[in-house]
């Protein structure tokens, strides 16, 4: 089996079968005997689905103990990512707890309000901090959203960014602690002079309250800035081979094979030389069993077809397989039940 | 043919299951990986081949020029800085300011922390361009499924964020076209499986209860309906197949033949292939 690492990203495009891959390996990984923890933030949760996890315990870790999770020493624990819990629990740690009562902090963080990456990086952190797991697997967002996951930490350091952070300044907020406000020199004057201007502008489009909450909310994430900045950490040590393994998963029945290349090349900055392509569903074996009748044009033409989906997705395997450490062939699970493809999958991994 | 016991002909997906007399915009939405674009390009040329006029549209994503090219797809691009920066520049009437109020780190934050607000400018142009001209029908091809929901909760949530101001009338105008007036019909696509089947049912009524008034549900990628099975009897197929044309025959057994309609699995390897035979099933109601 591939050696476990403290954390395991499970990427690719949606409707690869990520999330099953994921729990799979995190299956296979308890029944070995280690402490997993599964993290998910797949919008579409079908963790739940398959782990028998009831939307009520959103963003609270759970043990599985179904009669499918019971392991000799090792444990799984699952968890659906919930933007909200994990602010309250940032707001409970900080002393400024309340200033992220906000009306606009509570729609961004909303299930689908937009800061769902930013907020399981941080969730991911504090897991690696208190949880105490041999391996935390972490099933990321599809896509290009996946992408917008790894670059998120970039995002708060731009969001945290000085000259940003002297525009707030500006309306005196809550940043009266601040002696970095005594020190305000000519920079800040600059920013200073055009914001009245700029203030006026945006006050047309957005509304008054709208700019005032705003200030208000961005304060409040200012004042917690070091669950964000600590949560950075994390991305550092992603780059780390004896640290973390990824996975890049893709599937064979997609028509996508350029999407998943243009997702590689993406990834290429994040990834290190322990990086594996998955691929999924793949009906090789299956196909080598079978040869059609020639006189059935039809099933001649169907197979033909299957093979050659195979081979698109091998051939993009070969080109790039300096990259990876090994590319893993997962075949198609013929089964409607979820939990027999987590232990048939599971059984793969070996 | 012995392999599906229903009459498999009369469910087949066809253009009146998609769009009314009132419908204007379409949306393909669904999970990664099930036909999305594929289904947006074959309804754009089979609404074209019909005598509309029609326009497809990638929404955030790049678009695919080449297959867009091979196909002769009408289409139009919209890129979201500029979008954002005309939106702005149309409102407080200079594109200088525009431009001078996005290069400040606050708007380049707000544009980062809120990411539904530059969909709902690009959706705003959007409906700008069908307001403009009343004969034109504009097919998107939205992003995945979470974030199709992002984008339809997001002039809710925007409003009370904002209030009052140009970008609350604004909202107001986009949810009156596509809310009440029922100019957009929402297309959900999903594979034959249980689970998939299962979630977009779930994306469904997400998007119902956002107060979307249309739907569509369809399923794509039905190998026990695949002309390439048409002459064959079981003893003809392997195991694996016809495992699954069972699983798939189970499951529409399961699902209203009313509320899902069905696609057939193309055995193609090209994408362009695989579009002219949607798009024919969709003007003539039966595969090739």
């Amino acid at each position: 089996m591939i050696p476990s690492k403290k954390i395991e990203l499970f990427c690719g495009t949606g409707g690869v079968g990520k999330t099953t891959l994921a729990t799979s390996r995190a299956y296979s990984l308890a029944k070995s005997g280690k402490k997993v923890l599964l993290i998910t933030i797949d919008p579409a949760r079908r963790l739940k689905q398959i782990l028998g996890i009831k939307d009520d315990n959103a963003g609270e870790v759970s043990t599985l103990t179904g009669e499918d999770f019971q392991f000799e020493n090792g444990q799984l624990d699952a968890l659906l990512m919930n933007p909200k819990t994990t602010l309250k629990r940032m707001a409970k740690l900080s002393q400024e707890g309340s200033s992220l009562d906000n009306p606009i902090v509570n729609i961004l963080t909303k299930p689908y309000g937009g800061m769902n990456e930013i907020m399981a990086i941080i969730e991911v952190q504090h897991h690696l901090k208190t949880g105490g797991y041999d391996t935390i697997i972490l099933d990321t967002p599809p896509g290009k959203h996946f992408i917008d996951f790894l670059q998120s930490s970039q995002k708060i350091n731009q969001f945290f960014d000085k000259s940003f952070v002297d525009i707030f300044k500006y309306f005196g907020k809550r940043f009266s602690k601040s002696k970095e406000e005594q020190k305000s020199g000519f920079l800040s004057l600059i920013v200073k002079s055009g914001i009245k201007k700029l203030l006026s502008y945006l006050e047309k489009v957005t509304g008054e309250s709208f700019v005032d909450e705003f200030i208000d909310a961005i304060s409040g994430l200012y004042l917690n800035r070091s669950s964000f900045t600590e949560a950075l950490v994390f991305q550092e040590d992603l780059k780390k081979a004896d640290y973390s393994n990824w996975f890049l998963v893709t599937s064979v029945d997609q028509r996508k094979a350029h999407e998943a290349t243009d997702l590689q090349q993406n990834a290429e900055n994040f990834m290190h030389k322990d990086s594996f392509l998955v691929v999924n569903r793949s009906l090789t074996p299956y196909l080598e069993n079978w040869q059609p009748d020639a006189s059935h044009k039809g099933l001649v033409h169907l197979h033909s077809s299957m093979k050659a989906r195979e081979n698109t997705i091998k051939d993009m395997g070969a080109k790039r397989l300096n990259q990876y450490k090994e590319v893993l062939y997962f075949p198609e699970v013929l089964d409607i039940e979820p939990m027999t493809h987590v232990k048939n999958l599971a059984s793969s991994w070996k | 043919m012995p392999l599906k016991s229903k009459d498999a002909t009369t469910n087949f997906l066809s253009l009146p299951f998609i769009l009314s007399k009132k419908t204007r915009l379409i949306m393909v939405t669904g999970k990664g990986g099930v036909g999305k674009t594929t289904l947006a390009m074959a309804i754009t040329k089979a609404l074209q081949e019909e005598g509309k006029k029609v326009l497809y549209n990638s929404f955030d994503q790049p678009l695919n020029q080449t297959l867009a090219s091979k196909i002769d797809l009408p289409h139009f691009n919209l890129e979201m800085d500029s979008s954002a920066r005309s939106y702005i520049a149309k409102k407080l009437g200079s594109e200088t300011i525009a431009k001078w109020i996005l290069k400040t780190p606050f708007f380049s934050s707000l544009f980062n922390m809120l990411p539904g607000l530059g969909h709902m400018i690009l959706l705003g142009h959007i409906i700008n361009k069908l307001e403009e001209d009343s004969e034109l029908t504009i097919v998107l091809d939205s992003p995945s499924s979470g974030h199709a929901i992002t984008m339809m909760e997001s002039p809710r949530n925007f409003k009370e964020m904002f209030r009052t101001g140009l970008i609350v009338d604004d909202i107001n105008r986009m949810e009156r076209f596509i809310f009440e007036d029922e100019r957009m019909n929402i297309v959900v696509t999903s594979l034959p499986t249980a689970m998939a089947t299962q979630e977009a049912h779930e994306l469904k009524e997400q998007l119902a209860s956002r107060g979307v008034p249309h739907f569509s549900l369809v399923l794509n990628d039905l190998l026990s309906l695949s002309p390439s099975l048409k002459e064959a009897s079981p003893g003809d197929l392997p195991e694996f197949i016809k495992t699954k044309c069972l699983h798939e025959e189970r499951l529409l057994s399961e699902l209203s033949d009313e509320e899902w309609k069905h696609i057939p699995h193309f055995a193609h390897e090209r994408s362009p292939a695989i579009i002219k035979e949607c798009q024919h099933l969709l003007t003539k109601g039966a595969p090739l």
